[in-house]
């Protein structure tokens, strides 16, 4: 039903996309007769899958691949026998961008930072050898039918095993599409509502160990509200837990190489080295957020906007774990959920007044259905006694603490916490920062950094909003 | 191969000897290669005296009809007695007019690095001075720039092909209700070009191999070491996303077979990458040119049956060299009722070429359907083969082959021995 590949050592993922062109007739649009045409035409594409004219292209050099013509390839000093890693060689020099590059010993190697290398799916439409086939048929058929025109996105990936040869890796691939053109045969006919066809969309999810890269295939067009059930089926087949959700869309895997459109920064604390502590663990905010800060969006709320857009840091985390699917809300939408709960009167959006806390909560759970915890403490110099409650939230929740005091608001993205010392780290994500989204200034200048206790107003009383994971899936 | 001077010295004593014709070959940064001086056949009823520019005009779309890949219609040559500046403005027209036909006929789209500038050629038939002018066509205020000739033999020899037997697989869908052939006729051009696009955007390897952008083709090779080249070519559909996937529809084309393709580069260090686009532009015209006849058919054989159903196989495409045993050749094509001699006759009248019967090459594409190849469903109305009803062009053949170029004086005229 869903194909799954195994993750090993190697970090390197083969992917393999391109549209295959889906088109059929058919005359009599009663229910079974359209199945018909519709599995027909799946057939002959998983017959075009494994003939001779299907072919990879390396998407960042000059190697083609067939992989049933003997895994014939293109390119000299290249065998079907050549380790994938070569491949990997032409991946490697397009990712020259200086900020990747210097900050790439930092980044693990697993996860969000694997190494993609990515192969065109196409067609062979020339042939070799005699005999020709005839010439062009012209032929006319005049009709009233029904005509259905489309391409199926095909989109497979497979962890590459260690020391798995290029023969091997493509045989594979090749299986990869063939279910999943299987599958999206499955899909299709179960959602044909009458004449109206859903283009079945392949999304492909990272699990925790040992089930790695898995894909699947889902109806374009329904929204994850309506696909509860498949999510559970696919829970139970996993062993995965029934409150956490891993296969809405927005939990889909993102590739090394494909940049997020939105232009915010992803995880930018993941660049950074972990503090050592004796005896010391670190606790940390569990999944994607962006980095949200002053001047962005072209609204200039420097000096005044920090607790907003720690909101909005916030509200990103719920949206890319599938748990929200409205865009991050802007100071005015944040600013009329307040007016409209009651808390604020009708002048205050478009102003410029701060928010705390309180209103924190109050936005999340009003715009986003999720409910926080506060935690007070009097004066700032107890927060380094809070270790083994961020630690707990940060275990059970993983969400994106906002704390705000004194004058300024700050996001938390973890704790380094050692219980028998006591000594305590707090890592903070700033909203005061003013520049562009350049990663290796954030985390050089510390705007994303790990802070000791003496960061914190020693006097000044703060408070913490604790966001609650909804447990659903 | 005649010469001018046969030609003249046939001409009745004072009147006007007036011939037009056009220049075919292949046009580089520098220099045009003209391998063909194609006359165009006299109209019945005409004197000599005036000459029909849409006569000339339509010689020229037939003719680049003919042609396959790396070669075309690069200009056209008038000889008569009247003098070059009293025939540049005619002659400006002339190439404008064959241009603008031929390019809006053409499904794939020009690219910055080709080269547009045509030639006039004027032969004073008195004097037998030459006057040879380019223009750029691209610019409809461009002025004559003079441009010099040169006679070379047997250059086209070592000219290089690139081929190709390509599948083809069209299937869309008509449009609901009445389908004028105006209507399906742009129905089929649309997707044409969609398909056009898909072959333009292709990957292609010459011999295997993928070159990069700025390689040569012949690298390495010692002089008329290899001149065949095999092509092979990759396409990927574009992401076609549309809200409605289903539509209704009042039938269905599919057009489905394979066809052979060829393309000549020039042997002055000729790039990959050119190879490559005159190759795919071949294909893409030798399948529209087909379609063309396949409709043109549809609607002499009956036009009320245009709303019917039924299949027609598209004329087979045939090959015929330029000269003796040159490379280069030029292409024709027939319904599978037609023989070699009908070939020869059309080759004749359009390019003035003077052909053997074994000569023509039919082997590279193949008419005969095996049983297997049919579909099972009966079709409701069987349009069989018909007979051609084209050739609505042509005048008498000429007696004389006038092959005007090759005077003494020095002239551009790529010849093959």
């Amino acid at each position: 039903m869903v194909v799954d590949t195994h993750s090993s050592d190697s970090s390197i993922i083969l992917r393999v996309k391109g549209p295959l062109e889906f088109k059929c007739l058919f005359d009599k649009p009663d229910a079974l007769n359209i199945q018909k045409v519709i599995s027909k035409t799946f057939d002959a594409l998983c017959s075009d899958i494994k003939s001779d004219s299907c072919a990879f292209t390396l998407c960042d050099g000059p190697v083609v691949i067939w992989p049933n013509k003997d895994v014939t390839i293109s390119q000299e000093g290249i065998t079907p026998n050549t380790l994938c890693e070569v491949l990997s060689q032409w991946t490697q020099t397009s990712e020259q961008d200086s900020a990747s590059k210097r900050l790439a010993k930092k980044k693990s190697k697993k996860g969000p930072s694997s190494t993609v290398v990515n192969l065109q799916l196409m067609m062979e439409v020339t042939r070799s050898g005699a005999p020709h086939p005839h010439v062009p048929v012209f032929e006319r058929t005049v009709q009233t039918a029904h005509f259905i025109s489309t391409t199926l996105p095909m989109d497979c990936a497979v962890f590459l095993s260690q020391d798995e040869t290029i023969q091997d890796a493509c045989l594979r691939l090749v299986e990869e599409l063939w279910n999943q053109l299987n599958e999206m045969k499955r899909v299709t006919i179960q959602h044909l509502k009458g004449a109206s066809v859903l283009i079945p969309e392949p999304l492909h999810f990272l699990l925790p160990p040992p089930h790695g890269l898995v894909t699947v295939v889902y109806p374009s067009g329904v929204p994850d509200s309506q696909l509860q059930t498949v999510r559970q089926t696919l829970h139970k087949k996993y062993d995965l837990p029934e409150d956490t959700p891993y296969f809405r869309r927005a939990n889909a895997y993102h590739f090394a190489n494909e940049p997020y459109r939105d232009g915010y920064l992803r995880n930018p604390h993941l660049s950074l080295n972990l503090p050592a502590l004796d005896n010391g663990k670190v606790y940390l905010v569990q999944g994607l957020y962006s980095y949200h800060h002053y001047m962005q969006d072209r609204i200039d709320d420097n000096g005044w906007g920090c607790a907003y857009r720690s909101l909005q840091t916030i509200c990103s985390w719920f949206q890319q774990q599938g748990y929200e699917e409205r865009s991050v809300p802007t100071h005015k939408e944040i600013q009329q959920a307040l007016v409209d709960v009651g808390d604020k009167p009708a002048a205050f959006v478009g102003s410029r007044q701060w928010i705390g806390s309180i209103e924190v909560q109050v936005v999340l759970s009003q715009l986003l259905g999720v409910t926080s915890k506060i935690m007070f403490v009097s004066q700032g110099s107890e927060l380094a006694s809070k270790g083994r409650e961020l630690a707990n939230h940060f275990t059970t929740e993983g969400t994106p603490v906002m704390i705000g005091g004194g004058v300024l608001a700050h996001t938390i993205l973890g704790v380094a916490w050692s219980e028998t010392t006591g000594e305590i780290r707090y890592l903070i994500l700033d909203p005061h920062y003013t520049g562009a989204e350049d990663l290796q200034l954030i985390t050089e200048k510390g705007w994303c950094g790990w802070k000791g206790p003496e960061f914190w107003d020693q006097t000044a009383y703060y408070n913490l909003c604790l966001p609650q994971r909804p447990r659903v899936i | 191969m005649g010469s001018l001077v046969s030609v003249l010295n046939k001409r009745k004593h004072g009147s006007w000897v007036l011939f037009t014709g056009l220049l075919i070959g292949q046009s580089s940064a520098q220099r045009d290669y003209i391998v063909m001086a194609s006359r165009t056949p006299p109209k019945e009823e005409t004197h000599g005296n005036t000459f029909d520019k849409d006569w000339i005009t339509e010689h020229a779309r037939q003719v680049s009809r003919m042609l396959p890949g790396g070669l075309s219609v690069l200009g056209v040559f008038l000889i008569t007695e009247a003098d070059a500046k009293d025939t540049q403005t005619t002659l400006r027209q002339l190439v404008f007019s064959v241009e603008n036909l031929i390019c809006s006929e053409r499904l794939w789209n020009p690219e910055d690095d080709d080269v547009t500038d045509c030639v006039t050629l004027h032969i004073n038939s008195k004097t037998r001075k030459t006057v040879c002018r380019t223009f750029d066509v691209k610019d409809p205020k461009s002025m004559a720039k003079p441009a010099d000739w040169k006679y070379q033999s047997g250059l086209c020899s070592s000219w290089v092909s690139v081929s190709c037997c390509s599948n083809v697989n069209i299937y869309f869908p008509l449009p609901t209700g009445q389908n004028t052939p105006e209507k399906m006729e742009n129905c089929i051009k649309e997707e044409l070009q969609i398909w056009a696009k898909q072959i333009e955007t292709g990957v292609t390897l010459i011999d295997g191999k993928m070159f990069s952008d700025d390689a040569e083709l012949t690298t390495g090779q010692k002089r008329n070491a290899k001149q065949a080249y095999t092509v092979q070519l990759l396409i990927s559909p574009s992401e076609h996303r549309v809200n409605d996937v289903v539509q209704k529809c009042g039938g269905s084309v599919s057009i489905r077979g394979a066809i052979h393709s060829r393309a000549y580069v020039h042997s002055n260090k000729p790039k990959a990458k050119l190879a490559e686009k005159l190759l795919k532009r071949d294909i893409i015209s030798t399948l529209a040119t087909r379609v063309h006849m396949v409709l043109e058919e549809f609607v002499t054989a009956g036009g009320q049956n245009i709303n019917v159903g039924g299949d027609l196989l598209v004329p087979r495409r045939i090959f015929c060299p330029v000269k003796g045993r040159s490379p280069v050749c030029v292409c024709d094509y027939q319904f599978s009722d037609e023989g070699p001699s009908e070939a020869a006759v059309r080759l004749k009248e359009m390019l003035d070429l003077d052909a053997a019967e074994e000569d023509i090459d039919t082997s590279q594409e193949n008419v005969t359907i095996t049983t297997s190849d049919i579909k099972a469903e009966p079709q409701p109305e069987q349009i069989e083969e018909a007979s051609p009803q084209r050739n609505n062009y042509i005048g008498v053949v000429m007696a004389s082959a006038v092959a005007l170029l090759a005077t003494a004086a020095s002239l551009l005229y790529l010849n093959d021995v």
